[in-house]
């Protein structure tokens, strides 16, 4: 089994839904964001055109992130999700430094929403799930997994750009994309082999 | 009463100074409930971010705090998916900023940024301060009453039969106004509220000043624009920028507010070099046959009256509906003596001069591509191809050709709507698979008047004509307006000027808000101040609640408890939901502040006013009213399941008899809706084109729009009869040039601005900020994203564009139309035409007592105009795309 995530670029329509869906699913507090999409131009006037690329936590075989991290709080499961163990993060930071994807955010300060403002009843609920002073990142929303459901963003993305399944199955509809449209991590050649795939971008 | 009383409660002749201002300290959230702790909760959601309001979620709750909105993947027609407004949904629900509980102004004074000094009070003491307000204007003259709606609050059953109860016909709209995209599909489809494509078969698509889903992440429209292109559709995006769907087609850039001259150069080339049309459906589903007289008015037939058409064969003209060997649809005939053309030849005389060249100089679009993608149109129609559907056959025609609210808003907006419909008539692609279709109630609606025409409906029926006008938004004026906030303020600030014998005595602000959504906000402000009773229904401390002298807090969306009848997509249709009739259910989360559901404090008001019950009352005209939109499809008292309208009822009560009324409810109540959150009957999918009600030549689509000719004829003859000009506009044949049978170009003001307005200012929706219902500026998740996204609240300008301006990325910058200025922060990007100033969503303005949120960004409405020489005269709409000049802002150092 090695999870892995396929994001279609020409389905994504740069809207940010999976971006809100996975603050929804997790609850993290202001500023602080497991999936981001990028958003650029490419061409002159009068072809430009807008691009769309959606980042997150590439859940490496390879984790530059794993390799510097002094205490073994990052380690990566046999089903190839990436995690961090909270109990053991020092906060040290090497691992932000080393993500060549910026797919993980130090929590210098839980913030909340609304500024100069006490944390409304959802974030009192969600900020317990926080450590002031850890590294923070995307975890393929395992807890899901673990309930027989896709990553959050897989599910609400509207475009339904994002698939999600099992690499190591040759039949899985990620094997099966990957295959067909000759898909690629993001910036493959650092080498720490991803398990998000991009197709037709 | 209202002034005694906060003289009373403020205890002395000046405010109270030393009360804590709204908003300005943290608010203290009440700790959790015990009893919720532990607790987990899913209800069945309906989505309020957006216009739509009809994506299913499931609702989360854990301790009895939402903690998630979901889609429901169960569900159609989102199927699990949603969008950016959906899923920060419960920020706008756990809001500080939020109205908490009824409040009374105590300071006279009113502004933007002047402390009402409110004070709390009970609700009893709220609604009765209300009602005996109102009861006194209803005395003196119900028309004195305003209610303003608007996307805000889209949840109430009660609103509507409460205005018509109470006696006002002055309802008016705080949207709409500046989209007034309406009247075209009511003539030509007898449809509403727009026109779409039918995705699940087109081949070719052109867009115009829109959005198919993607542009504002619509999550219905997302999902089947990703199907279309996915299988191959073609898609064309005629716009000043490079939109998220531009980037997903073919762009072809655009001056801004020049869409007619485009659309006039495609329907020439089409009916001038390329020649090929669907001339079984113009000779017979279509008014271009009929003879037309010298008068612009149809040849009639001495006997019957009917008009006529020329037999080719026999050579006689002879009633549309005679038996025919040939139908002329061009040619020049005599008939009872009088010369006749046939309303072919009329139209497509009119657009000779409109060459690709002519248009050039206007719209900037070279030649070859108006001419490329005409071809590509006409080709890709599949003249003659049919298909069968549940074993019926259909003429298939996969093009569509849509504008919306960037083409229609302006001085001859109507006109280029029109064009469009011409465009698509001349391929036939009317209401079949495949093409143009209108998104609302499906069934035999396109049945023939006398004159065999399509019957207008909708926005295409004229309101009626009376002198002096009764209706605040002057509706006798502009008989096919959609919505006319801006018409209504300046009436209020000056009813001699606009002939009203009345004046306003109070405004109810129900989820709208034109002081910020529609133009001139200072104005707006002016006219506020100038009404003595001004009541919000308010959801947070917006520009029309800090202007109220009492505050009626409401339930955020999901505190509302709702059944919606599923109204046919909004934007595009496949597939999914083809043939769809659906009631869909909100299940409220316990409110968490002293608010109620907007149609609780309409009850009550009713109540105390004593025109909840009785005849004439407010269940009287809930009992007779019909869906606007959806007709019989809609939730209404049906039958047997009428109220009895001499006693009370909760709101339950009057949702278990719609549901149980709705003809596909099977009997079912809300017990069986709340099983799965909704109630759903797939008719057939031949149904769903309207086609099939009148098939054939069973029906005539005007080409030839006599029935514009004809509203404009009758309001010129009463403007003489009753010896006034139009008001606001002294030459009346400026506005009449809007009412002639075939579109023609009219230049808009903005193409005669001053020197040293060169640019032009656009606007659009964004997937962060379609319309504001529920504060999305403010809901601090949706702020993450949009102040991160490099286009969104700043002013994008094209490089060359910014070069000969000497400006950069981040220069802050004045934009300056005529009618107002507002300021931001530089963006240069390609993806905008040189012509283009482009402003997305509309940010800033806010109060002292906003979010701070809402009083940062660029306010783009703040550069539109109130002046009626800029509207559209048939519409009413306004101008989206003001002339600008644009200067860099000198801060000093």
């Amino acid at each position: 089994m090695r999870y892995a995530m396929v994001i279609d670029l020409s389905r994504c329509v740069g809207c940010s839904t999976c971006t809100v869906a996975c603050r929804a699913e997790h609850g993290t507090p202001a500023g602080v964001s497991y999936n981001k999409v990028k958003k650029y131009e490419v061409g002159r006037y009068p072809t430009a055109k807008m691009k769309f690329l959606p980042i997150l936590c590439m859940h490496c075989q390879d984790p530059a992130c794993l390799k510097v991290c002094p205490t073994g709080a990052t380690y990566r499961r046999e089903d190839g999700i990436v995690l961090i163990d909270h109990d053991k993060c020092i906060g040290c930071r090497a691992c932000v430094v080393a993500c060549p994807y910026e797919s993980r955010q130090f929590l210098w300060d839980i913030r909340n929403y609304y500024p100069g403002h006490v944390p409304t009843p959802y974030e009192v609920l969600k900020q317990k799930d926080f450590e002031r002073g850890t590294v923070v990142k995307c975890d393929f929303c395992l807890q899901r997994l673990e309930e027989g459901q896709l990553p959050a963003c897989v599910v609400a993305c509207p475009a339904q750009a994002r698939y999600f399944g099992d690499l190591d199955d040759p039949e899985s509809e990620v094997s099966r994309l990957v295959a067909d449209y000759r898909g690629t991590p993001f910036r493959e050649e650092l080498g720490t082999q991803p398990s998000v795939y991009y197709v037709k971008g | 009463m209202l002034k005694r009383f906060i003289e009373r409660v403020s205890k002395s002749k000046k405010p109270d100074a030393s009360r804590n201002m709204f908003g300005l300290s943290p608010y203290k959230w009440k700790p959790v409930d015990p009893k919720e702790k532990g607790k987990r909760q899913v209800l069945y959601g309906l989505c309020r971010g957006c216009m739509q309001g009809d994506c299913a979620t499931l609702v989360y709750l854990e301790d009895g705090i939402v903690v998630k909105t979901e889609g429901n993947a169960e569900a159609p027609p989102t199927y699990g998916s949603l969008c950016p407004r959906g899923k920060s949904e419960l920020m706008g629900m756990y809001n500080p900023y939020r109205i908490k509980t009824p409040m009374a102004r105590t300071n006279p004074e009113k502004g933007l940024d002047v402390d009402p000094m409110w004070k709390e009070v009970t609700w009893d003491e709220a609604l009765d301060i209300v009602a005996e307000r109102l009861r006194k204007v209803r005395e003196k003259d119900p028309r004195g009453l305003v209610l303003c709606e608007g996307w805000g609050q889209r949840d109430t059953m009660l609103r509507l039969p409460f205005g018509q109860a109470f006696g006002t016909p002055n309802e008016i709209g705080s949207h709409g106004a500046l989209c007034t995209v309406h009247y075209p599909s009511g003539l030509v489809h007898a449809g509403y509220p727009v026109a779409i494509v039918d995705l699940e078969y087109c081949q070719y698509h052109i867009t115009l000043g829109r959005s198919l889903g993607p542009n504002f992440a619509t999550a219905p429209g997302t999902r089947k624009f990703a199907r279309a292109i996915e299988r191959g559709m073609k898609l064309v995006v005629v716009d000043p920028r490079s939109s998220y769907e531009a980037s997903k087609g073919e762009w072809v850039p655009i001056r801004p507010g020049s869409d007619l001259a485009f659309l006039l150069a495609m329907a020439h080339v089409m009916l001038f070099e390329i020649q090929e049309y669907d001339m079984w459906f113009l000779k017979n589903r279509t008014n271009a046959p009929y003879l037309i007289g010298p008068d612009g008015n149809y040849c009639r037939d001495q006997k019957t009256g009917k008009p006529l058409m020329w037999d080719l064969e026999e050579n006689k003209a002879k009633p549309f509906d005679a038996q025919f060997e040939d139908i002329a649809l061009n040619g020049t005939y005599l008939a009872d003596g009088v010369e006749c053309r046939t309303g072919f030849d009329v139209v497509r005389e009119e657009f000779v001069k409109y060459t690709p060249e002519w248009a050039e100089e206007i719209c900037t679009v070279p030649p070859e591509t108006v001419r490329r993608i005409a071809k590509e149109f006409v080709e890709h129609a599949r003249i003659g191809s049919t298909i069968e559907i549940d074993g019926f056959t259909f003429p298939f025609r996969p093009v569509s050709l849509n504008t919306e609210r960037n083409v229609t808003n302006r001085r001859g907006g109507t006109y280029a709507d029109l064009t469009g419909k011409i465009i698509n008539m001349l391929v036939g692609n009317i209401e079949v698979p495949g093409g143009c279709l209108s998104c609302s109630y499906r069934g035999p609606i396109m049945g023939p008047t006398e004159d065999g025409t399509v019957r207008p409906a909708y926005e295409a029926v004229p309101k009626p004509f009376k002198f002096p006008p009764d209706h605040i938004g002057l509706e006798e004026f502009y008989p096919h307006q959609h919505t006319a906030p801006h018409i209504a303020i300046k009436s209020i600030l000056d009813p001699e000027k606009y002939y009203l014998d009345y004046h306003i005595e109070a405004y109810i602000s129900v989820g709208g808000n034109p002081i910020k959504m529609n133009a001139q906000p200072h104005t707006y402000v002016e006219g506020f101040k100038k009404i003595p009773f001004v009541v919000s229904i308010a959801l947070h401390m917006d520009e029309p609640a800090i202007l109220s002298d009492v505050l009626l807090p409401e339930h955020s969306a999901l505190e509302r408890f709702r059944v919606a009848a599923f109204y046919p997509q909004h934007q595009s249709i496949d597939d999914e939901v083809n043939g769809l009739k659906m009631i869909q259910l909100r299940e409220p989360v316990t409110p968490i502040f002293n608010t109620k559901h907007v149609d609780e404090i309409f009850t009550e008001l009713a109540e105390r006013l004593g025109i909840l019950c009785g005849e004439g009352g407010l269940y009287d005209h809930l009992n007779s009213n019909i869906d606007w939109v959806d007709k019989t499809d809609g939730l209404n008292m049906n039958g047997e399941y009428k109220l009895d309208i001499n006693r009370k009822y909760t709101l339950e009560e009057i949702v278990e008899r719609q549901i149980r009324g709705w003809p596909y409810s099977g009997g079912k109540g809300l017990k069986d809706l709340k099983e799965k959150g909704y109630i759903a009957h797939w008719k057939p999918r031949k149904e769903f084109y309207n086609y099939y009600y009148f098939p054939d030549d069973k029906t005539r689509h005007p080409f030839y729009f006599l029935g514009l000719k004809k509203v404009g004829d009758d309001l010129r003859a009463n403007l003489i009869k009753h010896n006034i000009s139009f008001p606001g506009v002294d030459d009346m044949d400026y506005v009449f040039d809007l009412y002639r049978p075939v579109p023609h170009w009219v230049e808009t003001p903005e193409f005669r601005a001053p020197e040293g307005f060169d640019l032009w200012a656009i606007n659009w929706k964004t997937p962060y900020y379609s319309s504001d219902p529920g504060n999305v500026a403010g809901n601090p998740w949706l702020a993450e994203l949009y102040t991160k996204d490099p286009y969104e609240a700043v002013i994008c300008l094209n490089p060359v564009t910014a070069k000969r301006k000497n400006l950069k990325d981040g220069d802050m910058v004045i934009v300056e139309s005529q009618y107002g200025k507002m300021e931001g922060r530089v963006r240069v990007s390609e993806l905008f035409h040189p012509d283009a100033v482009g402003v997305s969503g509309n940010y800033g303005l806010g109060t002292i007592q906003s979010n701070p949120l809402n009083r940062i960004g660029p306010n783009f409405n703040t550069l539109l105009s109130l002046d009626e020489r800029t509207f559209d005269g048939v519409s009413g709409g306004q101008d989206t795309a003001p002339r600008v000049k644009l200067y860099k802002k000198e801060v000093p150092k």
